[in-house]
């Protein structure tokens, strides 16, 4: 549940910042000490510029062995033997979002409890599998996908996949589990209904998604404790089926050897599956308009501008992302320069191109001080409509492009960073060559495919602003920027 | 267990410069890019009296610009080489590392030496990230249920010595008093050569990063070593309670933190097998007891940073518990738990798998340890305390022999010496009550 993602023991001071020199000094400021130089000054020559960088070495993605078993299982294996661990995923491709009208919150409660229960083995002789084998389990559901994951000892990996399948394919749904979860879920949201990020992202995900499932995040008290676990068995015996699943196995293995275990485990496993919906795109918002979700008494307002997007599989994809790192989503992007390094309202802006399956959305969030609620927005909309205006300079242009397809490369020095990045493979249905060709694609892109994503996929005139905060001190402020509605922290109109 | 032929080898090697800057390298060629970091041995336990949270605003100073990379540059340089950066400030160690494509190995060695050799930042820098850490703590703390629990909410109930018992992310009263000249002297106190190490990991050749280390900060001019603040706690004498207001969660939760062993004192070993024994996950016995057996807490976790401290150090079990069941009646339960372990004991049969778990751990701890996006900092942060604060990095292959030779009888020892109420302190967050609860129907 949500407290207990806080285990945190220290302050992580992230780092944002941006690629300019800071605002001229005035007034105050002509008292500017510098910290004195340790070194002779004799030094300075010698060191006054940044080295070049070395020839690159090229990122060589792992191998993949794919295979499509008779009962439509999608295989996915890559190997990676630094570390004697495996990491696998069973994912579908469906989850909350293929229920969310009907049974909204169905799909994750259903990823739950299958962890708590086979028709051979207790929660308890689960736990204790599991522990024996140096493994963590997990199961989870977003809007387009359910998983079950073990990672454990390269040394287990039989064990370990013979307890997935048993999970995907046995799950007994304990009615005490299923009742534990339930109250668990159903505190887990009273404590969501306190936490101003997700109070922010539901009342975006409704704004911009309205009558489309992607609306719904989260389900009501009410409708948690309306649960039947027949619901549950009835989820999972229509999407954990074979022909909906991809497994993506990384880690210390011949592939091979674990793909005649595979067939072993899996390959009698048979379950129709149905076809899943596709809903249209919803209409896309016109005009600016806040939102304001009133907490009274908070100590700083959850700031989040939205607008409907793109997903990966747009051919604008590569463009919005670079676009998108240049504006906000990068340490040294313009916005986190703005209100973080030069302004100080903020300690993590961020902006982000969400992809889900269906249809993405493009977000741009900062907590800041109430004062600066206004401010912040002006900054936010007047760093949009520059990117909308104006060709970035070559420098940026350069360091996003080497930036961007740096970073999407640090997952090949881990299995779950090589888990991750096939994941997004397989199951948008990417490309087989997507890892390989995103280095060249992102390369190729210049400063007007730039300002082009900007103007297409940075929609500031119709953007929505969410407003998480006390009323009685941003109301005023919100009102600024377009026609104000408020919501209480129930998501409901006051 | 007898497997030690199973356990993985990893390479390390070490020297140290004239300047008594210890370099550390670990060459792993399967990928072509390189963790770095510098850490220094200062952390918010051993930040000035009157001057709380200045650690941490520290080291927000250190990306604000040094001689010959001005502000932001440091951040850009390392963005536009394709790389990922960031900093921590911990009890006893301050950490500063990049994960970059193995040819920015040089540059990114540039410019951490340009910052130990010369920070150079100014008034308004200081203002700057003075209002960034207030709203670290805002967003972190004061708007986040169960901010800060229980981090900041066990040491000054636990502890009576103020380095141990302070705010570590500052009173704002502390970070406005902040001056320049504060910074300047921290910076000259504690951020010398002969008070850090460096590593390099992944794809690199030792020899050669060995002769960049010293091209770039064989020069930086040795410093007095700095003073070691006293963090000795007087003796506990009896269980210790404190009460923090929940302004935000419904829920009530308690932690209870227990004094640990002294660092890589043979009992240091057994704690923690016996913690993960207690707190592993949901075989672990506090949450099998209290969340799936007697179903009185919804949650629990537990907490032990054996491994990153120096100085006094609590094993923590975080309890969110139903809210008809009374903070004494979950500590009633919890105490049963650990009543059983003393008088009953751990078998074989339970404790090995412990520490097959524990070995587990140890290796995704290695390769990750902060996510897929920072490749190696638990091997990076785990190579740098072992050369801080015992001066040998490659304990990082002999440690785990430690922990996997813990016997029930040395876990069971362990839980009679160290869990007991005299040597515990007990914070309970306590939801304040709000107003008339507004109606719960369905979000438009």
């Amino acid at each position: 549940m949500t407290p207990s993602t806080s285990t945190k023991t220290r302050p992580a001071a992230k780092r944002k910042s941006s690629a300019k020199k800071t605002a001229p000094t005035k007034g105050l400021a002509a008292v500017t000490t510098f910290i004195p130089a340790k070194a002779p000054a004799t030094e300075k020559s010698k060191f006054s510029a940044p080295p070049a960088l070395g020839p690159e070495r090229p990122v060589a993605w792992p191998k993949r062995t794919v295979k499509t078993l008779a009962n439509g299982l999608q295989v996915v294996l890559a190997e990676s033997h630094t570390f004697p661990k495996i990491s696998s995923h069973l994912y579908f491709r469906s989850g909350n979002a293929a229920v969310a009208h009907s049974h909204p919150g169905i799909a994750e409660i259903t990823a739950k409890v299958i962890r708590t229960g086979t028709a051979t083995r207790s929660s308890r002789q689960i736990e204790e599998d599991l522990r024996r084998m140096g493994a963590d389990a997990g199961g989870s559901a977003g809007a387009d996908t359910s998983v079950i994951s073990i990672n454990g000892l390269a040394e287990f990996s039989n064990g370990i996949l013979e307890l997935m399948g048993d999970l995907a394919r046995n799950a007994s749904f304990p009615e005490e589990q299923f009742e534990r979860e339930r109250r668990q879920k159903i505190e887990e949201l009273r404590v969501e209904r306190t936490t101003p990020g997700f109070l922010a992202n539901e009342r975006m995900r409704r704004v911009i998604f309205g009558d489309h499932p992607y609306a719904i995040i989260a389900p009501t008290e009410e409708q948690v404790a309306a649960y039947q676990r027949s619901e549950l068995e009835h989820y999972y015996h229509h999407h954990y089926t074979p022909a909906n699943a991809v497994l993506i196995i990384v880690g210390d293995f011949q592939s091979e050897r674990i793909l005649a275990q595979i067939e072993k485990v899996f390959g009698t496993w048979n379950a129709p599956t149905r076809e899943l919906q596709i809903n249209p795109a919803p209409p896309n918002p016109e005009g600016r308009h806040v939102h304001l979700v009133h907490m009274p008494g908070t100590v700083q307002t959850q700031v989040l501008v939205g607008n409907l997007s793109i997903t990966r599989r747009n051919p604008d994809w590569y463009r919005v992302v670079l676009a998108n790192s240049i504006y906000g989503g990068a340490f040294h992007s313009r916005l986190v320069m703005n209100i973080r390094e030069q302004k100080g309202y903020t300690y993590s802006p961020r902006s982000g191109v969400n992809a889900l399956r269906q249809h993405g959305y493009f977000t741009v969030h900062a907590a800041v001080r109430n004062e600066v609620a206004a401010a912040t927005l002006t900054e936010i909309f007047y760093e949009m409509d520059r990117m909308r205006s104006l060709p970035v300079t070559p420098q940026e242009l350069e360091s996003a492009r080497s930036y961007l397809t740096g970073v999407f490369s640090l997952g090949v020095a881990t299995q779950d960073g090589v888990l991750g990045q096939l994941s997004t493979v397989y199951l948008d249905r990417l490309p087989e060559n997507y890892l390989e060709k995103y280095r060249a694609k992102i390369h190729e892109l210049t400063a007007d495919d730039i300002l082009i994503a900007a103007r297409r996929h940075f929609d500031s005139a119709n953007a929505q602003i969410v407003l998480v905060g006390d009323r009685d001190q941003i109301a005023t402020q919100a009102a600024l920027f377009g026609p104000v509605t408020e919501y209480n922290a129930h998501g409901n109109l006051t | 267990m007898t497997q030690s032929s199973k356990h993985l080898q990893i390479p390390v090697e070490h020297t140290t410069l004239k300047n008594g800057l210890r370099v550390v390298a670990s060459p792993d060629r399967s990928a072509p890019f390189v963790t770095v970091g510098v850490y220094y041995q200062i952390g918010f336990r051993l930040e000035p009296r009157g001057r709380s949270g200045f650690a941490h605003l520290f080291e927000h100073m250190m990306f604000q610009g040094s001689e010959n990379a001005g502000k932001m540059e440091h951040i850009r340089l390392i963005n536009a080489s394709g790389g990922l950066l960031n900093g921590t400030t911990n009890y006893d160690i301050t950490n500063y590392f990049e994960a970059v494509p193995s040819n920015a190995l040089e540059r990114v060695l540039w410019l951490e030496a340009d910052r130990m050799r010369a920070l150079k930042v100014d008034d308004e820098n200081l203002r700057n990230q003075r209002d960034v850490v207030k709203e670290e703590v805002r967003v972190n703390v004061m708007n986040q249920p169960y901010g800060g629990f229980p981090w900041l909410d066990l040491p000054p109930v636990a502890f009576r010595n103020w380095p141990n018992a302070h705010n570590f992310y500052g009173d704002f009263v502390d970070l406005d008093a902040a001056t320049l000249a504060d910074v300047q002297k921290f910076f000259r106190t504690y951020y010398a050569p002969n008070n850090a190490v460096l590593l390099m990991l992944g794809d690199l050749d030792p020899a050669e990063a060995f002769k960049l280390a010293k091209r770039y900060f064989e020069d930086i001019p040795v410093q007095p070593k700095p003073p070691r603040a006293d963090v000795t706690e007087p003796r506990q004498t009896e269980e210790r309670r404190g009460e923090v207001p929940e302004n935000l969660g419904p829920l009530p939760a308690l932690a209870i933190g227990y004094t640990a062993p002294p660092r890589t004192s043979p009992d240091w070993y057994a704690a923690a097998i016996l913690d993960r024994a207690l707190h592993g996950g949901r075989s672990g016995r506090v949450f099998r007891e209290l969340v799936l057996e007697k179903q009185i807490a919804l949650e629990t976790d537990g907490s032990y940073d054996g491994f990153d401290t120096n100085g006094p150090t609590q094993m923590v079990t975080r309890i969110f518990h139903r809210p008809e069941y009374s903070a004494d009646a979950t500590i009633a339960a919890f105490d049963s738990v650990i009543r059983d372990v003393q008088e009953k004991g751990i078998t074989a049969d339970e404790l090995d798998p412990v520490k097959v778990k524990f070995r587990a751990d140890y290796y995704s701890m290695l390769e990750g340890g902060m996510g897929s996006y920072m490749p190696r900092f638990g091997l990076m942060h785990y190579l740098a305390c072992f050369t801080l604060f015992d001066g040998d990095p490659t304990r990082i292959n002999t440690v785990l022999d430690g922990f996997l030779a813990v016997t029930p009888k040395q876990a069971q020892e362990v839980a009679r010496k160290y869990l007991v109420p005299r040597n515990r302190a007990i914070v309970a967050r306590t939801p304040v009550p709000h107003a008339t609860p507004e109606t719960t129907g369905a979000a438009r």
